[in-house]
């Protein structure tokens, strides 16, 4: 009888092991949605980690979505809506379209995992700053930084006789002036694409209203309408457009405003990190320098792209465990180059590295806050608002002193 | 009744042929306006699980606080406006010169339709290279005849923007005005027209007499169509200005698209379009009922 009842249980429990396996090895399971990045070295990079990640753990599955940026978030607009959905997923960092995610609850604090993996002691901190912007904790995790600087053409600095980086945002002002009086449109910018004009904005605005007022105006929290230095940098962007900026400029978009820049036919361009592949592509990277706009708050301009751990991931643990292997030094090591320039950990090792790709190095070990672009502050209605102002402004047809008050105007109707 | 019999009712065999077209399109076309309208009174960001019911906020918001909404209605007047007049114009007259005898004829007449088949996305990126103001034909040409000056940033111009934009549209447009135009003028009897010649009426009195009233009914469909396509303005003004510079080339449609897929909030993009629609039957409804009284008079 006792073996028969052995027989039973032993029966019973193989049972419940086969009927438990299928779900072990779903629990295993974790899917991570992201974009189809237009380099195909990011891709293959991304897969191999994916693929190293499993043979360091085995039992576990990592499936790659990646699509193309708006079926992207669509799918994460449909995830949110249900139940189902992606473990981790690429958005980008600021209270923008990153943040309305976080504001639907679809990320999870991610505070015990920072904790239990001390993520801090690996990350660059300008790169993980933004993980702290938000309420009820430490949102996602990063995955590239870039940082936006003024790129320059020596042989027109030198031609206008400048003859050192500006060290604030007056001595810029005073240079833009010798390119203008030597004939040279001081920078170019793209107008048809609203956020390349808006950086020169951004950086305006940190310059003339410093920290903590550039925070309060981004945040909503102080008025545009009667914040004089929303006013006097409103004033200073229509002084770019009028003199500085190579015109026309509202007709032609980033692509085309960087050829003429590689063309030589303005000093500046106010950039990302990546701008250092596309000179070198072009063949001319020995002829460029680079320097952090001078608004001298000491916080470099830049944004990041996160990726976050889903509310609706059934293994979030593992979920972490991917994304503590991901900014792992030895592995930001290996894909160095494969995403960014420069690497979210800031323990990778750069040898070997062109002038400007060190520059930028330089940069971001110097600097460790920021801020981040407008469209990546702002919530997505004001964003658009921001840009059409901007462009008001730029192009002529609004005075700046009207600026803040149309803009506050709007900030003040949402609901 | 057998299925034999069933199947031989007319009334059947009709049902059996309309009811898959019916049901695809009550499911992709009347559903979706449908449910456009139910979303125009609600606020939805198409993340959250439920929509609020929120009246006619959408719609007093976009009235009385959009400060984009009512240039994106000028513009979209605008625009119908000129597409009433310019691409049936030019159709016709290009119609009439290629229904004579000439030369190259056929030839001619693809060459005119060919921009009607081509995506207008990809004629919104070749135009805006044409436009581009260093590097464009439009400046090359310009600068070649000593013209530098005349150089315009005909994209980055409020003033000029929405017109440049409406020159790229009639560019792909007249050759679908001149197709049908071209079909209207085969249906003309000729008889007549010899007839009016021999009664010595000249080129301009046998249009005007007999070849013009003959067309009424293609004039008709080409305006409606014109109206229609004008009033749904969408695509080409995306990919040559964006609706920029400072949403002056703004179009009621897009301005609709970019609410929703863009700002994701698909209440007010929804009362756009609610409004959008209202424009446009307005202005179809009447006009074809009206023309549909008329030839019933005139048979």
């Amino acid at each position: 009888m006792t073996s028969i009842l052995n027989t039973v249980r032993m029966s019973a429990a193989a049972c419940s092991m086969l009927l438990l396996a299928p779900t072990l090895a779903q629990a295993q399971d974790i899917t991570l949605w992201t974009l189809n990045f237009s380099s195909q070295a990011s891709n293959d990079a991304m897969q191999k980690i994916a693929t190293d990640f499993e043979a360091a753990n085995p039992g576990v599955h990592v499936e790659i979505v990646t699509r193309g940026v708006d079926d992207h978030k669509t799918a994460l607009r449909v995830a949110a809506g249900s139940d189902k959905g992606p473990d981790i997923y690429f958005s980008w960092a600021g209270l923008g379209l990153g943040g309305e995610y976080i504001k639907a609850g679809l990320s999870l604090p991610l505070d015990k995992y920072y904790a239990q993996y001390k993520w801090d002691d690996e990350l660059v901190p300008a790169a993980a700053s933004f993980s702290k912007i938000y309420e009820g904790g430490r949102q996602g995790v990063p995955f590239t930084f870039k940082g936006e600087a003024l790129y320059y053409n020596k042989g027109l600095f030198e031609k206008a006789g400048i003859t050192g980086e500006p060290a604030n945002y007056d001595e810029l002002v005073a240079d833009a002036e010798k390119l203008k009086a030597a004939g040279i449109p001081a920078i170019t910018f793209g107008g048809t694409v609203n956020w390349h004009v808006m950086r020169l904005m951004d950086v305006i605005l940190e310059a003339k209203c410093g920290i903590e007022k550039h925070d309060a105006l981004m945040n909503m929290t102080a008025s545009w309408a009667t914040e004089p230095c929303a006013a006097a940098s409103f004033a200073e962007l229509d002084k770019w457009s009028k003199n500085y900026i190579l015109s026309p400029f509202m007709g032609i978009d980033n692509a085309q405003s960087f050829n003429l820049f590689t063309a030589g036919r303005a000093a500046m361009m106010l950039e990302g990190d990546w701008l250092v592949q596309q000179l070198s592509e072009a063949g001319n990277l020995d002829d460029h320098g680079v320097f952090p706009f001078p608004t001298g708050t000491k916080r470099l301009y830049g944004f990041a792209e996160y990726n976050y751990v889903s509310t609706k991931s059934q293994n979030p643990d593992i979920a972490a465990k991917f994304l503590d292997y991901f900014i792992s030094t030895p592995v930001q090591q290996a894909a160095l180059g494969s995403f960014s320039t420069t690497s979210i950990n800031k323990n990778v090792v750069y040898k070997d590295l062109r002038p400007l790709d060190q520059k930028w190095v330089d940069i971001f070990n110097q600097h460790d806050q920021v801020f981040m672009n407008g469209d990546q502050a702002f919530p997505l209605d004001v964003t658009t608002e921001y840009f059409r102002v901007i462009n008001e402004v730029a192009s002529g047809n609004m005075a700046p002193a009207d600026a803040g008050a149309a803009l506050q105007t709007f900030i003040g109707n949402r609901s | 009744m057998t299925p034999k019999t069933l199947l031989s009712d007319n009334r059947m065999q009709a049902a059996l042929l309309l009811g898959p077209a019916l049901i695809i399109y009550a499911v992709f076309a009347l559903y979706p306006m449908v449910d456009v309208v139910g979303l125009s009174f609600q606020k939805w960001n198409g993340l959250d699980a439920n929509k609020a019911f929120v009246g006619v906020d959408n719609y007093v918001s976009i009235f009385t606080k959009d400060p984009v909404f009512w240039g994106a209605f000028r513009n979209t007047v605008i625009w119908t406006v000129l597409s009433v007049i310019f691409p049936p114009l030019i159709g016709l007259l290009l119609a009439l010169g290629l229904n004579q005898p000439i030369f190259g004829r056929n030839s001619l007449r693809a060459i005119f339709y060919l921009p009607v088949i081509i995506a207008p996305i990809a004629v919104a990126t070749m135009w805006r290279w044409m436009y581009d103001p260093f590097f464009g034909l439009f400046g090359q040409l310009l600068t070649q005849f000593g013209l530098q000056s005349w150089i315009q940033d005909w994209l980055g111009n409020r003033d000029l923007a929405l017109y440049s934009a409406f020159i790229a549209h009639l560019w792909q447009s007249v050759g679908f005005s001149m197709v049908l135009f071209l079909a209207g003028l085969q249906g003309v009897n000729k008889t007549l027209i010899e007839a009016a010649r021999i009664d010595g009426a000249g080129r301009w009195n046998v249009f005007r007499y007999v070849t013009f009233p003959a067309l009424k009914t293609t004039i008709t469909i080409v305006l409606v169509l014109s109206i229609i396509s004008s009033l749904k303005a969408f695509d080409i003004v995306y990919g040559l200005t964006g609706g920029g510079p400072a949403q002056s080339t703004q179009m009621l449609a897009l301005w609709a698209f970019t609410q929703s897929m863009q700002i994701f909030d698909f209440g007010r993009g929804s009362a756009i379009s609610v409004v959008l629609l209202a424009i446009t039957l307005a202005v179809v409804v009447p006009y074809l009922r009206w023309t549909q009284k008329r030839e019933e008079i005139e048979q």
